[in-house]
């Protein structure tokens, strides 16, 4: 039986989905400006020719996490809104139940029993295909969190590099900066997204 | 909740459940209508989310769950049909008849089994057992989208928010003194219903009806010549003013 705390609870873990896709949203978009700032600095590494000789491969690294994790995060976009659907089906399905037990504390109607019993199997399956979906993104993220090492080990390189690029020194360390801080930001949502699954598959136990 | 019978013949049976003692304080108080047939039942504006646990409880008192094939929705008022989301789980195979104008915003209340039956604008009717009811068009009594439910042999009308009144306590079920209830119904028919021709226009066509019983969603139920008084009444009323 379901009582207006544990639908509460379910509501919860709605909020906590929704945490989790506007994290999301976040991840994505630092991930298409990585993928700008190596577009960018593609162009600069040409332009500075020789001095900046050790910087095109890093370009090349730049693009290849970045694109990697824009196909990440786009797979996930997918993910995410079947987890929004079977969030709601889990809130829905669990306010159905508080509203059965309700009922049965003024009617002993054995349709109200059959309605319940049958709409807890109903709630333990839809739970089940949520944890299901949870899981799958979990390991998304984890594979977002070795991009955004990589990312982090590309920052420090490019940075040593880029001091060795003469007057367009400059130019290409505020790209190793503004990796540095897109894998932070990165990575901190992605730490955030984590905790939340964690505290959710936690609530669904 | 309580429920009380308004009509009874071998055919089918007239109830409106309401007046629930348990009803959370601040919400408005409905009345929902239950009719029914040896082999089928109608829900008539099912009501508000809060609603649905004694709603439920009550309905089972006279009808089995299976027997509930029809849902009607007078329009798209969380008071009358916000349990919606619920009904679909109880009552997965059943019809929900409402006007087409609200589909796509019915549907926001959830509804993922039962079967939407857009009722075009001029209205229409249903079949329930050898009982016929008849969608009578209300628009802009008070929603721009709005029927009202007509039943030719038992001569009831249902009539939604029109007639509605709103009073607090353990009020009784029928309109005793006309001149009274007036205080009780003014404000709302002034501020709820916008549109003088389309009070007009409902008036003349209602009059055609023979009525017995104006049956609102909210408040007391008019019988006899207190259906004619209300008629007279709402004709001279200037409505769609705040």
């Amino acid at each position: 039986m379901i009582n207006s705390q544990q639908a509460t609870s379910a509501m919860n873990n709605f909020v906590r989905v929704a945490n989790i896709i506007t994290n999301l949203d976040m991840i994505l978009s630092q991930a298409k400006n990585l993928s700008l700032t190596a577009k960018n600095a593609r162009v600069v590494a040409l332009r500075a020719g020789d001095a900046a000789y050790g910087f095109k491969p890093i370009t090349n690294f730049i693009d290849e996490f970045s694109e990697q994790t824009i196909r990440t995060t786009s797979e996930i976009s997918k993910l995410s809104n079947q987890l929004f659907t079977l969030a709601l089906a889990v809130v829905r399905c669990t306010d159905y139940q508080y509203q059965l037990t309700k009922a049965q504390s003024t009617s002993a109607h054995k349709c109200v029993i059959t309605l319940q019993q049958q709409s807890l199997m109903d709630l333990k399956q839809k739970t089940r295909n949520l944890e299901q979906a949870i899981f799958s993104l979990e390991s998304y993220f984890e594979d977002i969190q070795k991009q955004m090492r990589s990312a982090e080990y590309i920052a420090v390189t490019s940075r040593v590099e880029a001091s060795n690029a003469g007057e367009f020194s400059h130019s290409l360390e505020s790209v190793s900066d503004f990796i540095a801080e897109a894998a932070k930001k990165i990575k901190k949502a992605v730490n955030d997204n984590l905790q939340e699954i964690y505290k959710l598959r936690g609530a669904l136990r | 909740m309580k429920s009380n019978e308004l009509y009874s013949e071998e055919s089918h049976q007239w109830l409106v459940l309401g007046r629930d003692p348990a009803k959370p304080e601040k919400i408005i108080d409905t009345n929902q209508y239950l009719i029914k047939s040896a082999e089928e039942a109608i829900i008539l504006d099912p009501g508000g989310i809060e609603l649905f646990s004694p709603m439920l409880a009550g309905v089972l008192h006279h009808v089995k769950l299976e027997n509930i094939t029809t849902l009607f929705a007078s329009h798209q008022d969380p008071d009358i049909i916000s349990s919606l989301g619920l009904w679909d789980k109880t009552v997965p195979n059943a019809k929900l008849y409402a006007p087409w104008l609200w589909e796509g915003f019915i549907r926001h209340f959830g509804m993922e089994n039962i079967q939407y039956m857009p009722i075009k604008d001029e209205g229409g009717e249903i079949k329930l057992g050898t009982a016929t009811l008849k969608f009578i068009p209300a628009h802009y009594l008070h929603s721009s989208g709005n029927f009202n439910v007509y039943d030719p042999q038992a001569k009831i009308l249902m009539s939604g928010d029109i007639g509605a009144s709103l009073e607090h306590g353990d009020v009784p079920l029928f309109v005793e003194n006309f001149a009274q209830h007036i205080k009780y119904m003014e404000y709302f028919h002034r501020r709820w219903m916008p549109s003088n021709r389309a009070k007009n226009n409902w008036v003349a066509r209602v009059r055609e009806l023979e009525i017995n019983m104006m049956a609102p969603q909210h408040g007391r139920i008019f019988k006899g010549e207190m259906v004619n008084e209300f008629l007279e009444w709402f004709s001279k009323l200037d409505v769609g003013i705040a």
